[in-house]
């Protein structure tokens, strides 16, 4: 066995200000789906509830502990979001579900950016199709921003999360960056 | 730098002086006027020539209704032709030149076709291009192309940069004159989330241009305080600059906002964003436009819209002359006298239609002097103003087919029939014409809004008085005997239209393609009323009969970039990356686009001349010693559930309800009419758990359809489907060395062959505990294997693969080698899955399972699909080794003519093989199987191709499979 150990690297490593705005990539985050298996809903609502002490989220609105956030991506599955660095989220996951759910590492499908700053709203609104000034905090949605689908979350005034697939992300992060730039 | 035409008053800023040049002079203006008003205040009245007859033109209007003053603006690769300087906003250091004459604008040349304009009636071209034949081409379509389209383009890049946008509001109010102000502070009283858009720079509409008060004040003042009032409101949101220029489907306006077009440079950011507004309710307050009469002469320079007259006065300051007389048919006209006068502009006469005076010719040839009235009078004027009466903004209401209405008490077409769903129309576009009537229309229509959307109850409607409205319709000088011009733009005249009509052009729609009345970038907005008006006399019916032309959008010119947006060069669409492009960046690689996806397509190395150089010294390199391949773009789909395994068995035409844990199938996918469309491999990792891995260019496809079975074929299925493909970095690594590389690569796994053996798969950890998935399935035809690690870890594995490699002379290979070892192997791809391709044409017939029903299956037993002399997959060598096949050329049997009745199938692939040292191919031949060893014409008209060559296995190396199995 060769002595090399594999280190993992951020996807894009943005951190950054435009103006008052600030855009980080979160590659602190671990992200598993979780499919509802048909007949499951109950079963798998109630371990969300006892072991993460989740709701399951609406299509348009998260839950958060605090710490994990659930977000509905379609009608049987859903995003678990949660601080976890090391590369064993799903079976990690999928050990406190106990068969509840059927789990997939999203990991390192999906680049997150938290943006945040006085012009954000500004700036989503020329790559957003969603009306995000109506959000409430929590508040989530799935639309395309420049041809590139995406997940988008309200975490406060001014700040927001965004999922875009990891492939693509330096095209995502040249959208989000351009929109600051045009609006600052 | 005198302003000889400016007055007292106006609400341009006299403490800011402007510096512009027109035609290469320097003038100077104020803050807040626009460059008509600027080139007017310095005494120039002649601006342009006219489309066909290069005729002298001044500035006819103060709006973008403007059919004469179009003029470039800026210099080099930003100079923008065809703009109406009554929108341009003066700043300082703005560049404007005159368009479409050859020489100056005082003596163009092309001014010669005023002469011979007997000659180019409506339809000219038509009839006199015809012959002959042979000179259209060469002759009059240059000529034409010289002569057409007005200004010229730079023939740059634009350097400005555009951009999109996307809104949403309750109520979206389209024009902020009295009654879009009035609806907007109601409704955004009520608590709506307002949008209150206008093109102008300064909200108030006529209001600005008036002498009108409202609530006490005059009425700009009161359009300034109540925009001020409503900007502050945290509900709305004010867009002045911003031209909404179409309805469309579900409530969706879209509007062009000029972000920098009033500033000398744009400082990279947007010059204008194109937005998509989204919206409960649409209220049009878009006004009305002024329209002209039709008189001898009633083009030139100096003949302006009455309104146009009083806007330049009362808003701007500037007289547009010294001496100025006004032909009306209503009202509204004798309202200009009286304001000009009111400033000591000194008034020659009122020429008034109902009393049975009119305008019978004019004067001057590069400014008007005389103006000649019937009875032989005639009168001084350097102006004419001039009001036909008003025609409401219904453009917009016709977006989705709606046609106006006819209403004689106001001489104008009123929205009609079904308006786009949402929209409500207020105000003058609606018909209320005076402006008492006006703001009361608007704010009614803004209550019931309110109450429908759940707001609360607005505030007071603001009070006016309504003006003194009595109009006449009045169209055009019977007594003229010099040409009258219908539309100024397009050099339309009364004689056109009725020439039209008496040449059998009825319909509207017919007038307007055959004079091009309405068209170009004012659409007519000043023309349009005229021409139906004429076209009705001459076959002596009325207006309403007569019907009219509806509008599309743009209800204003947008550029073609406001369009693009940000979607230009790079940033046409977005780019994929894969794990290891970083370090294929800095180790020679090529890259091609492959879908979005940016692939390696081979590594040049020092002292290699070109591309198969690398891809010759990748796959021989390869086939000898062991090479890697990033291969992560292949779609990947995990898939899960109690039913996995029955969904995958009716997806795939193959069997899969059996493949056991830790095995891998090569599956193939059919359409519903039983053609192929995709292939790949399925691994199974656990009882209810897969993974799919689909071609590259057919993984959204694939996935999309999978979705569709899972929700509306199937149901009843336990079965859930994920995207991994961004995921997993994955890895090919081919070679009689790979398992030796892959031996020092997997943690804890026996890669001997009894213990991993040719399509095996394993979920397992590399380099002392990073998790990664282990497939031994192969395209290239070599003892391979596949390794997948999450993607975070792609760029250490791909150096570390490298690193383990060099022991074992690896190399990393690009697409190319991919595709040459394929091709070698005898492997399908994209070429050969072009969409008519069976799984008998492919010799993988037998797949389909007859056992089980699966999608296509059924189809795929239809008789013409399953015919002994179908095409089949074959291989094709030369005769010649020293030829190179051509991808594409037919085949034929030799000594038969080349025509598609002899045609005996197509070469798919092509390439030069390394490990055999001439070029190859695959192909479909008739009867393919049966004819292993015959030689066929290989033949390419198009490359000029015309040779022999051997019909041969398509398993090119190793067709039992040994290096794969070994």
């Amino acid at each position: 066995m060769a002595d090399i150990t594999l280190t993992a690297a951020p996807i894009l490593g943005a951190d950054m200000q435009i103006g008052a705005n600030h855009i980080k990539e979160r590659d602190d985050l671990a992200v598993v789906s979780i499919a509802t298996p048909l007949g499951g809903d109950d079963a798998l609502a109630a371990a969300l509830k006892s072991r993460w002490s989740l709701e399951m989220p609406s299509p348009t609105a998260t839950t958060t502990n605090g710490e994990a956030r659930a977000i509905r991506t379609g009608q049987d599955q859903i995003m678990l979001v949660f601080p976890h660095a090391t590369p064993d989220a799903e079976p990690l996951v999928q050990s406190k579900l106990n068969g509840a759910g059927y789990t997939t590492d999203q990991t390192d499908s999906w680049v997150i950016l938290d943006i945040s700053g006085p012009q954000t709203l500004l700036a989503l609104e020329r790559i957003c199709p969603i009306d995000l000034a109506s959000f409430d905090i929590g508040d989530a949605g799935r639309t395309v921003m420049e041809h590139m689908g995406a997940v988008v979350i309200k975490l406060g005034d001014d700040r927001f999360s965004l999922m875009s697939a990891s492939s693509s992300a330096q095209s995502f992060l040249h959208a989000v960056e351009t929109s600051y730039i045009y609006v600052t | 730098m005198s302003q000889p035409n400016r007055i007292d008053g106006g609400q341009v800023n006299r403490d800011r002086r402007l510096k512009f040049s027109w035609n290469g002079i320097f003038h100077t203006g104020y803050e807040g006027d626009t460059l008509a008003s600027a080139l007017l205040a310095n005494g120039q009245r002649l601006v342009g020539r006219s489309f066909k007859y290069h005729r002298p033109r001044g500035i006819f209007s103060a709006g973008s209704e403007e059919p004469n003053a179009l003029v470039q603006l800026r210099t080099g690769a930003a100079q923008e032709p065809n703009t109406r300087a009554t929108t341009v906003e003066l700043f300082d250091g703005l560049k404007a030149t005159s368009q479409n004459h050859r020489g100056s604008l005082e003596h163009d040349l092309m001014a010669v076709n005023d002469l011979v304009s007997p000659f180019l009636s409506a339809g000219f071209y038509y009839k006199t291009f015809m012959w002959p034949k042979a000179f259209w081409e060469k002759l009059y379509e240059p000529i034409i192309r010289a002569s057409a389209g007005l200004g010229k383009l730079s023939m740059q890049e634009d350097p400005d940069v555009y951009d999109h946008g996307y809104l949403h509001c309750d109520l979206l109010v389209i024009g902020a004159g009295p009654a879009g102000l009035t609806a907007a502070k109601a409704a955004a009283e009520a608590g709506l989330r307002v949008i209150l858009a206008d093109e102008d720079f300064a909200p108030g509409g006529r209001l600005n241009a008036e002498t009108y008060e409202v609530n006490g004040q005059p009425g700009a003042e009161w359009a300034a305080a109540t925009a001020a009032e409503i900007f502050a409101m945290p509900n709305v949101r004010l867009m002045t600059r911003t031209t909404v220029y179409g309805a469309y489907d579900h409530g969706i306006y879209g509007a062009l906002e000029r972000k920098t077009d009033h500033l000398a440079t744009s400082d990279g950011k947007p010059r204008q964003v194109l937005w998509r507004v989204y919206t409960k309710r649409a209220m049009l307050t878009a006004g009305a436009t002024e329209r002209s009469m039709a008189f001898g002469n009633n083009d030139r320079p100096g003949i302006m819209l009455a309104g146009a007259v009083r806007a330049y006065v009362n808003r701007f300051g500037v007289t547009p002359g010294q001496k100025v007389a006004v032909f009306t048919n209503n009202d509204d006209g004798l309202r200009t006298a009286t304001d000009l006068e009111a400033k000591g502009v000194v008034v020659t006469r009122v020429i008034d239609a109902r009393k049975g005076d009119v305008v019978v010719n004019t004067v001057g040839r590069k400014g008007l002097h005389t103006v000649y009235l019937n009875n032989d009078r005639h009168v001084e004027a350097d102006c004419l103003a001039v009001s036909g009466g008003w025609s409401p903004n219904v453009h917009l209401t016709c977006h989705h087919r709606g046609r106006p209405t006819w209403n004689a008490d106001i001489a104008g077409f009123v929205p009609g029939g079904d308006l786009p769903p949402g929209m409500v129309v207020a105000g003058a576009a609606n018909g209320a014409m005076t402006l008492a009537a006006a703001i009361t229309d608007a704010h009614e229509n803004a209550s019931r809004v309110a109450t429908d959307l759940g707001g609360t109850t607005p505030g007071e409607a603001p009070r006016a008085s309504d003006e003194a409205f009595d109009t006449a319709p009045f169209w055009h000088v019977g007594e003229s005997k010099t040409r009258a011009f219908v539309d100024l733009q397009n050099d339309v005249t009364t004689k056109d239209v009725k020439q039209s009509h008496q040449e059998g052009f009825r319909s509207v729609e017919h007038l307007k393609r055959y004079t091009t009345l309405g068209m170009a970038t004012d659409q007519g907005k000043t023309a349009n009323i005229l021409g139906l008006a004429l076209m009705a006399e001459a076959g002596g019916k009325s207006i309403e009969d007569t019907g009219t032309t509806i509008f599309r959008p743009p209800y204003n010119p947008v550029a073609i970039g406001a369009f693009a947006g940000r979607a230009r060069g790079k940033d046409f669409r977005p780019t994929r990356l894969t794990p290891s492009h970083k370090w294929a960046s800095e180790n020679g690689a090529d890259f091609v686009e492959t879908g979005m996806w940016l692939r390696a397509q081979w590594f040049k190395k020092p002292g290699e001349k070109g591309w198969r150089d690398s891809v010759d010294r990748e796959a021989a390199q390869t086939r000898k010693s062991v090479g890697i391949c990033d291969v992560t773009t292949l779609g990947k789909i995990d898939i899960q559930g109690r039913d996995a395994a029955e969904f995958l068995n009716r997806l795939y035409a193959n069997a899969f309800l059996k493949l056991p844990v830790g095995k891998v199938r090569y599956g193939l996918m059919l359409r519903e009419d039983g053609i192929c469309y995709d292939d790949g491999t399925t691994a199974r990792l656990a009882e209810n758990h897969f993974v799919m891995t689909t071609t590259t260019a057919n993984a959204v496809l694939v996935f999309r359809n999978m979705e569709f079975a899972r929700q509306c074929l199937w149901p009843d299925l336990d079965v859930h489907l994920i995207s991994t493909t961004d995921g997993w970095a994955q890895f090919a690594v081919a070679g009689p060395k790979s398992r030796s590389l892959m031996s020092k690569v997997v943690d804890d796994v026996d890669l001997s062959n009894e213990a991993f053996p040719f399509m095996a798969c394993a979920e397992c950890t590399v380099f002392g505990g990073t998790p990664a998935r282990l497939f031994r399935i192969s395209f290239s035809g070599e003892l391979a294997y596949e390794v997948a690690v999450p993607a975070r870890f792609g760029d250490a594995m791909i150096r570390a693969l490298m690193d383990v490699g060099k022991e074992f002379d690896a190399v990393p290979y690009g697409t190319e080698a991919l595709g040459v070892m394929r091709i070698e192997k005898g492997h399908a791809a994209g070429n050969e899955l072009n969409g008519q391709t069976t799984a008998q044409m492919l010799g993988l017939g037998g797949m389909v399972s007859k056992k089980k029903d699966s999608i296509g299956s059924k189809l795929s037993e239809r008789d013409a699909m399953n015919r002994d002399d179908n095409l089949a997959l074959v291989g094709l060598k030369p005769i010649d080794r020293a030829i190179h096949l051509t991808a594409g050329a037919h085949f034929l049997t030799p000594g038969d003519r080349a025509d598609m009745a002899h045609d005996q199938g197509w070469m798919t692939s092509v390439a030069y093989s390394p490990e055999l040292g001439h070029s190859i191919g695959l192909g479909f031949l008739k009867r393919g199987k049966d004819r292993i060893g015959e030689q066929v014409r290989a033949y390419s008209p198009v490359r000029d191709q015309d040779i022999l060559v051997e019909v041969c296995s398509p398993h090119h190396i190793d067709p039992e499979g040994k290096r794969q199995r070994g």
